[in-house]
């Protein structure tokens, strides 16, 4: 079987050995470390928003980077992302950042969306405050709301760049569950690839491999 | 969504810049048009009004003032609300959804620019015949008198390449600012740059564009 996310040598940061991992289907896999050790470039290389220098990250079997743009956009519809820093837009609510997605992506009708909207808000706890801005909202609600837009298309595979970072283990813990979207017979339905400098110690029971990335670019599982 | 950014754009491009662009074209229509009454008037060349206004206002100094204006409010608000779409890694996430960000971004201001230099014209050309209408009436000329002057003044060649000049010069304000806005990188501090540099850039291509316009026109 075939991993939904792999990486192949890839370079990292003043790393001197070039990263390399497969993230197995079903696996929540955390990669951990310093913000110079690069950790923080894998999630933009795993989309396709960076092209790495050398080496390649391939999702789905795709080499996103080097698809022309409209089918590299189409592609990303396939994978969440949640950045580091949410990127909400700042004009628009957080219900509707939670739709932008679909609206821009799907073909589904405006009351299609507003309903899928609404599950994914009452999912995520921000059924009541779906109406505020991000600068109106603290620093949880963004959070959750940056996870339901990751979502939104009910992706198979999902890129976490710092999810848990400024949040209580309970919440991190809650989101976790929420991404990882059930559980199946060979594990969660979703696969998921988190990167940040830490996690809670909470989670480590919930995601099956955590790497602490060294700044020689080697991969060190992390020891619970 | 981005029909109401174009909304929005056009609500703060033209429609706020209503009151400052009659008040600049009333003006200078008016001063313009009355000296040049009383100075045409004692040689007996008051016919040469029609040009003036047509030539002189409505065609190059109602589109360049204009486009001064928009460049100057709008350019630099484009600039530094795309430069902080960027810097707060907006554009970056709106990439990582598949949207992407000059579809919803740049296109609904450039629409708005557009439409907005185009009304916007619209309106600085109708004031300075009616503020030109005053200044000569104070004068001592006719209305009819004026009216049948401008109108014969004016071509239909003056009226495309009044509108060629509308939607060439929104397209600098849509697309310069822009391009500066999205060019910022991770810091805050180069918001102001770029605005400062979209609307320097707006500004002579807007001049340059002008030249070529009476150059090739």
């Amino acid at each position: 079987m075939t991993h939904p996310l792999v990486f192949e040598r890839v370079p990292l940061g003043r790393a001197s050995h070039a990263f390399s991992l497969e993230i197995p289907a079903h696996h929540t896999v955390a990669v951990l470390g310093d913000e110079d050790s690069g950790v923080g470039m894998l999630g933009g290389y795993a989309l396709g928003l960076d092209r790495p220098p050398a080496g390649r990250a391939l999702a789905f079997d795709t080499e996103v980077a080097t698809l022309p743009e409209p089918e590299r956009l189409a592609f990303r519809r396939r994978v969440g992302y949640l950045p580091a820093g949410e990127g909400l837009l700042q004009n628009l609510s957080l219900r509707d950042n939670v739709a932008l997605p679909l609206r821009f992506g799907s073909g589904a009708s405006p009351k299609d969306i507003d309903g899928r909207v609404s599950v994914m808000l009452t999912a995520v706890r921000l059924a009541a405050v779906g109406q505020l801005r991000p600068a109106q909202a603290n620093e949880e609600e963004r959070r959750r709301a940056a996870l339901a837009r990751a979502m939104a298309f009910d992706p198979t595979l999902l890129v976490l760049e710092q999810p848990f970072d400024g949040l209580t283990a309970r919440v991190a813990s809650e989101l976790l569950e929420l991404a990882r979207g059930g559980e199946s017979a060979q594990g969660a339905r979703r696969t998921i690839f988190i990167t940040g400098q830490e996690i809670p110690p909470l989670l480590l029971r919930r995601v099956e491999q955590v790497y602490r990335l060294t700044r020689a670019g080697l991969l060190e599982p992390e020891t619970v | 969504m981005a029909v109401r950014i174009g909304l929005n754009q056009v609500r703060f491009t033209a429609l706020h810049a209503v009151g400052l662009v009659t008040l600049l074209s009333g003006i200078l229509s008016f001063l313009v048009i009355s000296q040049a009454t009383r100075e045409l008037g004692r040689i007996g060349a008051t016919d040469l009004i029609g040009t003036l206004i047509v030539v002189a206002i409505v065609r190059e100094l109602g589109p360049l003032i204009t486009a001064l204006v928009v460049a100057g409010r709008s350019g630099t608000a484009i600039a530094a609300e795309l430069a902080t779409n960027q810097v707060l890694g907006e554009v970056r996430a709106l990439e990582g959804m598949g949207i992407d960000p000059k579809q919803y971004l740049v296109l609904p201001r450039f629409a708005g620019s557009l439409i907005s230099m185009f009304t916007l014209l619209v309106v600085f050309d109708l004031v300075a015949v009616l503020a030109g209408f005053a200044a000569t009436s104070l004068n001592g000329m006719s209305g009819a008198r004026y009216f049948d002057i401008v109108l014969t003044s004016l071509s239909a060649r003056d009226v495309w390449l009044t509108v060629l000049k509308a939607l060439a010069f929104g397209f600098i304000v849509g697309v310069v600012p822009s391009y500066f806005g999205l060019s910022v990188r991770r810091a805050p501090t180069e918001i102001p740059i770029a605005a400062s540099r979209a609307v320097v850039s707006a500004i002579v291509g807007i001049f340059l564009c002008s030249a070529l316009f009476v150059a090739f026109g």
